[in-house]
């Protein structure tokens, strides 16, 4: 009996260990306000893309360079500056969800998640439900 | 008022849905005669036997219905009856007919019907096999059955819908003002096509072996299950070694399967993206293989029984967990595998609680009865070291799932917490540990003797696989320039799991048995250095350094991935002249043709050169979707995909030519014009005619061109506009330059004035064709498929040879 209790405590002691450790690596949903508090953190901030703004994607001069205007949930807007290729259909974006932290002022985003509307309406103006599914 | 329809082929679905109906009611009554027969079993009395047969019968008429129900939706969509939402949603006219296969599991209700087959299939296998076991075995897969069944019932229940059903038809499921007339299939010509990224071979393949590997996870649940409600604790082992075997072997090829079919087809870069859907195929491996050693240990040894029944039985809950998490859209946004939400999670939750209710309760119930071995591990025996082993598998299934569940933590108590921004790098740092400690386990758990054995000669035994492999981890790591000590670790760690397996492979050649068991050690070990080599030294070689001479422009540029190729125009990548040699189109896809020319540094000259065809389709509702294409060498493979191309629908309709400007010439002195590229020269009228316009100036009053020489770089042309006067009315022909891309026509002759008026309009210069790209250079990559391949052959051989083993001992 008594190993085994050692090994049940063994194990909840690495569990424990485990969700602290993992917790100290996760990062959180959380606002440009908080970003631009904490420049070194990353974090995820969930947005709408602001149509008005320029969008600014010139491949033939930087292929790697996309930027354009955010507004967060609380309303605050932000220039997110992405290093990699504008994402297709992104002017179409529901919802735009950004990871990265904030550096000078504007987001420097490393992913770019975003959420479509299923917008596949064709001639008789069928709208169907919302894909079922993307594998 | 009712409408009748025009052109609707409602009987295979009818049929379809009836038997859905069907084998759901059959499988509640299965699952009721099973169990009821269980008890009488247990009991003792007569009765069982008849409560049985009558088990086995609806379970038959289940395995038809289910099969029935394939038929009827394969009928379907092969013959693209679009009125179905099923068909519809899933599939189009275009697409080839072996993908239709694949339109089955692109749906939920496909993929949940294609686990109810398995599930069939098992319990048609396990009626036959299970012998004294039969009953509460198949009472267990009867209840799986009706859970999955109910998935795709559709059926209202007190104003809850129970499950989807894929029998729908299109006008039920969507509210459009068209579905009022009589004719409206008239008018939905084609389906919404099958996702580009199924419309691989491999997705043909992987779902069918990975659902087969979940469904077969069942099976060590219910026997265990069984084991307990009978309170029997012998003679189980025969029928949930070899089972278990069977489904780490399934789901590892599964798994592997989708690991090849993500990097053959998917454009993130590798096999592996710790994404929550491959987490949640991974966890219930990780149990089924740390349960599969506390089995080997308990079966040797008598201890550690329990946490045999844990592991084992975990695994099948963890399936169920990870269909949850997957399935009810609770995922969200983290991840791109997930399926939305059909309204379908209370179920699902539902069933998770049953199944965990009836596995917590029979294990509360039966805890103490559950034979244990008083004895203890000594620290030194095998059996120790094994337990540890699945000890720490347990920790790494703790962490992947704990991580994976974050969205639930947040539904749950109401936090904001969000993925690690790096997930990869978070798993990869946390599962590294883990990794080193197996591979160092399964060398020296298998040289250590069970119940005692001395640390001396353990030593002695792996003392040149120790040395052996620190110099290669040395070396590798030197060479390689690993940067950070836990790589060398891992690859240390690695090469003794290889070498000292390689070295009990020859000291027992002899004995067949553990020709399976060390396979299996050897291929986890060949993967982990292909894992650890390939995307350690992972390279993304696609970055344009051109124009850059310091250092800090460099590491600036390392983050730059994507690289622009103009159409013919070379760029150097790590030792290759990489060219975008032009696109080809085979509906729906678009080849880019991109060209590798190795150069040999010294002569300068090309050693060998490949093309590369990447390919993407411009889905109008998911955008660009890229294909990769992969030259596979023996050390290394070069793998290429598009990430953006130019609109090409843009550049079509760009005008073709310019506003027009107009100029005066004398019609006898000689002049020139002066074009963005061109120097025009006016040479005068000349009554010679271009020859295609000379049967057209019979009868005329007047037939003149105008001479006008078209100077270029590359050489002059005179083009002829011609002026006619025919019946009193003009007549202007245009004269076209295609090369030069000028166009000039007379708008009119002054005879008095001696002036004659030209316009001439230039072309739109084309805009360049071009491709931006990511290449990336994964050494050694083949070590990963090698290393897979000889665990899932090595879990085959131990299949076989356990079950061999059990009935030599019945023999006996």
């Amino acid at each position: 009996m008594k190993r085994t209790h050692l090994v049940l405590i063994i194990l909840i002691a690495t569990a424990i260990g485990v969700i602290i450790a993992t917790l100290g690596d996760a990062s959180s949903y959380e606002t440009f306000q908080i970003a631009s508090d904490n420049p070194k953190k990353e974090f995820h901030v969930v947005g709408k893309l602001v149509q008005k703004e320029q969008m600014e994607y010139n491949p033939e001069v930087d292929a790697n360079k996309f930027s354009f205007f955010m507004q967060d949930n609380n309303g605050k807007t932000s220039k997110v500056i992405y290093k990699g290729t504008k994402p297709d259909h992104f002017e179409h974006s529901e919802q735009v969800v950004i990871i990265g932290k904030m550096k000078d002022e504007s987001f420097h985003a490393s992913k770019i998640l975003t959420k479509c509307p299923s917008k596949y309406v064709d001639k008789e103006g069928i709208n169907p439900v919302k894909d079922s599914t993307k594998y | 008022m009712d409408l009748t329809f025009i052109g609707e082929h409602l009987l295979p679905g009818q049929i379809g849905h009836a038997l859905i109906i069907l084998s759901f009611i059959a499988s509640i009554l299965a699952f009721i005669s099973f169990t009821k027969s269980s008890f009488l079993e247990k009991k003792g009395l007569i009765e069982s036997d008849s409560w049985k047969k009558l088990g086995r019968i609806s379970f038959y008429t289940h395995i038809v219905a289910v099969f029935g129900i394939g038929i009827s939706l394969f009928y379907i969509i092969y013959n693209q009856y679009f009125e179905y939402h099923y068909a519809w949603q899933h599939s189009s006219k275009i697409l080839p007919t072996h993908y239709i296969i694949s339109c089955f599991w692109e749906g939920q209700e496909g993929s949940f019907w294609l686990w109810t087959v398995w599930h069939a299939v098992l319990g048609f296998v396990l009626i036959r096999t299970a012998k004294t076991w039969e009953s509460p075995v198949l009472s267990i897969v009867s209840l799986a059955q009706v859970a999955l069944s109910s998935m795709i019932l559709g059926v209202y229940f007190f104003g809850y819908k129970l499950g989807s059903n894929p029998f729908m038809l299109l006008r039920e499921v969507m509210q459009a003002p068209i579905f009022s007339r009589p004719n409206y299939l008239e008018f939905i010509t084609d389906g919404n096509g099958l996702n580009p990224l199924l419309q691989n071979p491999w997705m043909v393949i992987h779902p069918p072996v990975l659902f087969l590997g979940f469904a077969s996870t069942l099976i060590p649940f219910a026997f265990l299950c069984a084991v307990l409600f009978k309170q029997e604790y012998k003679s189980w082992m025969e029928k949930v070694l070899p089972w278990t075997l069977f489904s780490l072997m399934i789901l590892g090829l599964g798994v592997m399967m989708g690991g090849a079919w993500a990097y053959e087809s998917l454009s993130f870069g590798g096999y592996w993206a710790w994404d929550p859907v491959e987490n949640a195929s991974l966890v219930p491996w990780l149990l089924l293989l740390g349960g599969l050693h506390t089995l080997l240990v308990y079966k040797k040894t008598g201890q550690s029984s329990k946490s045999t029944f844990l592991m084992l039985m975990s695994g099948f809950i963890l399936v169920l967990y990870a269909t949850f998490l997957t399935r009810s859209g609770i995922l969200g946004d983290s991840s791109v595998h997930a399926f939305t939400d059909l309204g379908m999670s209370g179920q699902l939750l539902v069933y998770l609680f049953i199944f965990v209710a009836i596995a917590g309760w029979l294990l509360y119930s039966r805890w103490d009865e559950i034979p244990m071995s008083k004895s203890e591990a000594h620290l030194t025996s095998r059996e120790f070291w094994m337990f540890f082993g699945a000890l720490v598998l347990l920790i790494s299934c703790f962490h992947i799932t704990f991580v994976t569940s974050i969205p639930v933590w947040n539904k749950l108590f109401g936090t904001k917490l969000a993925p690690p921004a790096d997930a990869e790098a978070h798993y990869n740092r946390f599962q590294l540990p883990i990794a080193v400690l197996i591979l160092l386990l399964t060398g020296f758990a298998q040289i250590a003797k069970f119940k005692l054995s001395a640390f001396k000669d353990v030593f002695v035994k792996s003392r040149i696989a120790l040395i052996l492999s620190l110099t290669f981890a040395l070396i590798i790591g030197y060479y390689n320039e690993f940067q950070n000590w836990q790589y060398s670790l891992l690859l240390f760690s690695a090469f003794f799991g290889l070498i000292i397996n390689a070295q009990i492979l020859q000291e027992r050649s002899k004995k067949l048995p553990s020709l399976g068991s060390t396979l299996s050690h050897i291929g986890f070990a060949i993967m982990l250095v292909g894992i650890l080599i390939s995307s350690v030294q992972k390279e993304v070689i696609s970055i344009n350094r051109t124009g850059l001479a310091h250092d800090e422009a460099f590491k600036e540029k390392d983050n730059e991935e994507n690289v622009l190729l103009w159409k013919n125009e070379p760029i150097e990548m790590k030792g290759f002249r990489v060219t975008f040699l032009g696109d080809s189109a085979v509906e729906p896809n678009i080849f880019y043709k991109v060209q590798y020319e190795k150069i040999n540094p010294d002569t300068k000259k090309v050693d060998y050169s490949f093309v590369l065809t990447p390919n993407a389709q411009l889905n109008p509702k998911m955008g660009l979707i890229a294909n990769p294409d992969t030259k596979h060498f023996l050390q290394y493979d070069l793998f290429t995909h598009v990430t953006k191309v130019p609109d090409k629908k843009a550049i079509s309709e760009a005008p073709e030519w310019r506003d027009a400007q107009e100029a005066q010439f004398d019609l006898t002195k000689p002049d020139t014009v002066m074009l963005s590229e061109i120097l025009l020269i006016n040479e005068g009228v000349t009554r010679d005619l271009p020859a295609d316009l000379q049967s057209k100036t019979t009868g005329s009053q007047l037939a003149v061109a105008l001479s006008m020489r078209v100077k270029r770089l590359i050489g002059d042309t005179i083009l002829k506009p011609v002026y006619v006067i025919k019946d009193n009315t003009v007549f202007t022909y245009d004269a076209i330059d295609n090369d030069a891309g000028l166009r000039i026509w007379i708008n009119k002759i002054d005879p008095k004035t001696g002036k004659v008026s030209v316009s001439i309009a230039e072309r739109t210069p084309k805009p360049r064709d071009y491709i931006i790209m990511k290449a990336i250079r994964f050494p050694y990559i083949n070590l990963v498929w090698l290393g897979m391949i000889t665990m899932v052959i090595g879990l085959g051989l131990a299949m076989i040879y356990r079950k061999k083993e059990f009935k030599r001992l019945q023999h006996d």
